[in-house]
């Protein structure tokens, strides 16, 4: 019984400070996504190894077993060390971006791994450094929570107060530099908050994959919404969610060690992969589904505009038209003519009594529309834009569909309200509908 | 024993196969610094890095088939996850507004977490392929395989696959040498050759991924970027032609895995890390004494700029 | 005449967003032809359209009267001196042979005879003596020139030049120009994207006007006029490039191959 309330009290442990990180994460990993940033990131978790090291070995030489604040204080200075050789070889040598983090992120990782082999007799206890390399919260001490929780609120207390000088020199530095800003100074706390974030994490999800909590929830957010400051509420959600899923699923192997980090890296994983599909307005799904839909309106609008074009332009609310007389007129099959005529009928453009078929008179204003964007766009071309006329006519075919009536008017005043297209066909003007009013 | 004695048997003092971790430690080596300048100059040293972490998944899920870490299946398995990545990178960065850097760290930490948790869930402590090898290889475990007899030594069989991808990857430089430069160089004038540059990239990326993997059990999947890099940034900042900047990684290569020996049987700490360290410190020194990017001579050119300053100003 | 470029109805998106729209052109052979047009213009994508270095959204080109597949060595093509890293450990000699790679192929040795032609380049560009230096310690008007010497080691028939007269000392322009004019001599034919309209009347036998559609292409007499640059560099056609993202947007090209 005792046994059970002890293991209880680590899980909840280790929810909490997963759920922690994950916020922290998703705060700093908005900034870090919108600035393109991502492998600094990456290179910054990477490197901070030997730091923990040393961490374990001041600790172990001052008399502690792993305290937290030793370790979290050498890895935050290597780390801040390790951006500032990538600045120095950027600045002195002709090595470009992507060769400079490369090198730092290696180099340091490895000396850290060196270090942590040949640097064993001076620790106390090495137990509980491989749990810096992927992450381990089955194990997490007191001490460490305590350190976590009070970076934790230190970190969103810093970012709450500077958030709006943070959000202008990641969106526009230029702008945030005529405004006086001290950008140097902003970026020099961004990126000691980012360290510290990426230390802080790092006994949860390890040094290898820090990165993804800093990268994949605020990924996810990017693609759900356009405001910075709901992608950031977004990104903490979707990071405290990753850090907890992950955390959960880690401890539900009873006999396997399981990394933490990578079981939060692929919630986190999972959260994009939805995001990347049914996101409202980014994800793959909305775009396709667009598309079809729009492709769905050229063929239906392409079969109205016949119709009414086959019924005569005058008076084409009295007329009617037969199933085969319509396919005739468009050379369709009898099948297809049907689907079109009634999804036209669905779209309430025509009516239909037995075999005849009719315009509605939402489908004549529709219809005129459709001509007279056709007409007014090739008027456009060849006005304003200089393009022959017998070289419009396709153009308009696709433009006329997406062409909204606040475009229509622009385009109206600009071409000074003309009443015939460049072959000299008249310019219809719709009413708009009064049926549905 | 005299001191020249001493220093040319100390890395082979500990046991009987120090020679031959000296000579797998250099067939990685080779390989990885020769491709390593191709990735430099055509800026792709992250998209190293990611293909690194990347093959992982595919090592993992092939050995589990086959249990047998020197498998060629493992080869196939590693490639096609490293061509994964890249496919993966670029359906998202193109599909969708996340921007490329984002896209490679979201692709690789994914499938290296998914290798990590199929190591842990599925692979036994009992075998090679564990966490310990996932983040540094063990280099010295080449012994323990099956060996084949070549004059009248027994060759440990891993080192021999790695010499043979090593021959692969010279073959694959010495035809390609030409296409690729030109393609690292100037991609629109390649284009316009009717030489589609995508091609020579993903070519470039599978030799990557057989190297990667064929290092994977020496250096394990992280630290190989640093023997990709390193190597070539040094030779960069050593000099201005192609050609001699691979003969200058080729001998950044060779060093390194000499001096790493040195380092192994000292620090008792894991060779393939010892290469890591040695090959810093030769781009350490590359970087203050290299030819034509060494700092010495930048503040030597200053110091001098500042005395001719000094004297005009005296004269006037 | 014959003609050396004939595009129809060329579009070409890039991100997504339209650059140039549904271009018609011939230009006829043995003509030094400049292209102007405001920043943004797509007077860069046009060239690189064109070479097939960039995708085409939709229309064709030909070259020579066939695609450009069949003619690709008679085409040669001059980057933006910025396009490339001049960091790039190569020397001039090493430039100026990629010229003879189009007819040698990826795979054959350079001879004898590429080492030179590739020299004649140089010399002609007066760049021989800096045959063994890396091409970063070279100046702008150096670099252009070196540049130049690959594309004459290309001995095309028909070149588009990306700029090449950006970032250049007065010397190096005139030697250029002179250059040109000895190439259309030959019966070649040069396009060049250009942007200084001082001197364009002044170098070009024919101007293409160009801001996102083709405004005009003539002969420079006719066509170097006030109205037809007021209607290049004036105002943008804010609908038409509107209207045309989105369509870009939605693929609606794609959409219209679908209908009947």
């Amino acid at each position: 019984m005792m046994f059970d309330l002890i293991a209880l009290t680590l899980i909840q442990k280790a929810l909490l400070a997963a759920t922690l990180l994950g916020v922290m994460c998703g705060v700093l990993g908005t900034f870090v996504v919108v600035r393109r940033i991502s492998l600094v990131g990456d290179a910054v978790s990477h490197s901070i190894l030997p730091g923990i090291v040393l961490g374990f070995v001041v600790s172990s030489a001052l008399g502690m077993n792993r305290n937290p604040w030793v370790i979290f204080t050498f890895a935050t200075l290597v780390g801040l060390l390790s951006m500032l050789t990538v600045r120095q070889i950027l600045a002195t040598t002709r090595l470009k971006n992507d060769a400079a983090l490369g090198i730092v992120l290696s180099g340091f990782f490895g000396i850290g791994l060196f270090l942590k082999r040949s640097l064993r007799p001076y620790m106390e206890s090495a137990g509980g450094l491989n749990d810096f390399l992927f992450g381990n919260l089955a194990t997490i001490a007191e001490a460490d929570l305590k350190a976590i929780f009070i970076v934790a609120i230190l970190i969103v207390i810093t970012v709450s107060l500077l958030l709006r000088p943070f959000i202008l020199i990641s969106f526009d530095v230029l702008f945030a530099k005529t405004l006086g800003y001290p950008v140097k100074l902003l970026n020099l706390v961004f990126y000691s908050l980012l360290t510290v974030t990426i230390v802080v994490s790092v006994q949860a999800v390890g040094v290898v994959l820090v990165s993804a909590m800093l990268i994949i929830p605020a990924s996810s957010a990017f693609l759900l919404t356009d405001r910075k400051y709901h992608m950031m509420w977004i990104a903490m959600g979707f990071g405290a969610f990753s850090g907890l899923g992950g955390c959960l699923i880690a401890n539900s192997f009873d006999d396997v060690n399981v990394p933490n980090g990578a079981t939060m890296t692929l919630t986190a994983a999972g959260i994009f992969l939805i995001s990347y599909f049914y996101a409202p307005n980014h994800g793959i799904l909305a775009k396709w589904s667009k598309q079809r839909k729009l492709e769905r309106v050229v063929r239906n609008e392409n079969a109205l505009k016949q119709l009414y074009k086959s019924l005569g332009d005058d008076a084409a609310l009295e007329k009617s038209v037969t199933l085969s007389e319509f396919a005739s007129m468009n050379r369709f099959s009898e099948k297809e003519a049907l689907s079109r005529l009634q999804s036209l009928v669905k779209h309430e453009y025509l009516t239909v009594s037995g075999k005849l078929y009719k315009l509605t008179s939402s489908g004549l204003t529709r219809a005129m529309q459709l001509v007279r964007n056709h007409r007014l766009w090739e008027l456009y071309l060849t006005n304003q834009a200089d393009y022959p006329s017998d070289h419009v006519h396709d153009d308009a075919e696709l433009i006329e569909h997406v062409l909204d009536e606040a475009t229509v008017k622009q385009i109206e005043a600009e071409l000074g309200f003309p009443s015939e297209d460049p072959h000299g066909q008249p310019i219809p003007k719709p009413q708009p509908s009064r049926e549905h009013a | 024993m005299s001191f020249i004695e001493y220093v040319l048997t100390r890395p082979f003092a500990g046991s009987d196969n120090g020679l031959w971790y000296l000579l797998m430690a250099f067939s990685v080596a080779l390989p990885c610094s020769l491709l390593g300048c191709f990735l430099l100059l055509r800026r792709m040293a992250l998209i190293g890095d990611a293909i690194s972490h990347s093959v992982l998944p595919g090592i993992v899920f092939a050995f589990l088939l086959v249990k047998d870490l020197s498998s060629p299946w493992l080869l196939i398995g590693a490639a096609l996850s490293g061509l994964f990545v890249t496919v993966l990178i670029e359906l998202i960065h193109t599909k969708t507004r996340v921007k490329q850097d984002a896209a490679i760290g979201i692709s690789f930490t994914t499938l290296f977490a998914l290798g990590v948790l199929m190591v842990s869930v599925f692979v036994g402590k009992q075998t090679d392929l564990d966490i310990d090898c996932v983040i540094s290889g063990e280099m010295t475990h080449i012994i323990y395989y099956d060996s084949v007899s070549l004059f009248g030594k027994e060759v440990p069989e891993p080192l021999l696959i790695s010499y043979g991808v090593t021959a692969l990857t010279l073959i694959f430089l010495l035809i390609f040498f030409r296409v690729l430069t030109l393609s690292s160089f100037d991609a629109g004038l390649m284009a316009s050759f009717g030489v589609n540059p995508k091609v020579v990239h993903y070519l470039l990326m599978a030799v990557l991924s057989l190297v990667v993997v064929t290092s994977f059990q020496a250096v394990g999947a992280i630290l190989v970027i640093a023997l990709l890099i390193i190597p070539a940034a040094s030779a960069y900042l050593c000099t201005h032609r192609l050609k001699v900047m691979l003969l200058l990684a080729a001998a950044h290569a060779a060093l390194s895995s000499i001096a790493a020996m040195y380092i192994y049987v000292s620090f008792n700490c894991s060779i393939s890390s010892a290469m890591v360290v040695a090959g810093l410190g030769l781009f350490c020194l590359a970087w203050l004494f290299g030819p034509v990017d060494g700092l010495i001579w930048k503040w030597k050119r200053r110091y001098l700029l500042a005395e001719t300053y000094d004297l005009a100003d005296r004269d006037g | 005449m014959s003609t050396a470029l004939e595009t129809h109805d060329l579009t070409v998106t890039y991100d997504k967003k339209p650059v140039l729209y549904g271009i018609d052109l011939e230009i006829p052979q043995g003509q030094l032809v400049g292209i102007i047009g405001p920043n943004g213009a797509g007077k860069s994508t046009f060239i690189k359209s064109v070479m097939g270095v960039l995708p085409v959204t939709g229309g064709w080109v030909k070259v020579f009267g066939e695609p450009l597949a069949k003619n690709i060595t008679r085409v040669g093509y001059v980057p933006q001196r910025g396009s490339v890293d001049w960091d790039f450990p190569v020397t001039v000699m090493d430039v100026a042979l990629q010229g003879t790679y189009g007819k040698l192929g990826m795979f054959r040795r350079v001879g004898k005879k590429e080492r030179k032609i590739a020299s004649e380049a140089l010399d002609k560009v007066g760049m021989l003596d800096y045959a063994k230096r890396q091409i970063g310690n070279l100046s702008g008007g150096q670099q252009q020139r070196v540049f130049l010497a690959r594309a004459i080691a290309q001995d095309c028939d028909l070149y588009f030049m990306d700029e090449p007269f950006v970032g250049v000392d007065a010397a190096t322009e005139s030697a250029i120009i002179t250059l040109l004019q000895e190439m259309r001599a030959k019966g070649k034919t040069v396009v060049v994207v250009h942007h200084d309209l001082q001197t364009a009347p002044e170098y070009f036998d024919m101007l293409m006007l160009l801001n996102m559609r083709l405004v005009a292409f003539g002969p420079t007499s006719e066509v170097f006029t006030k109205e037809i640059l007021q209607k290049t560099y004036g105002g943008k056609l804010t609908i038409l490039s509107e209207i045309a993202t989105e369509a870009a947007k939605n693929d609606l090209t794609k959409t219209h191959s679908k209908t009947p």
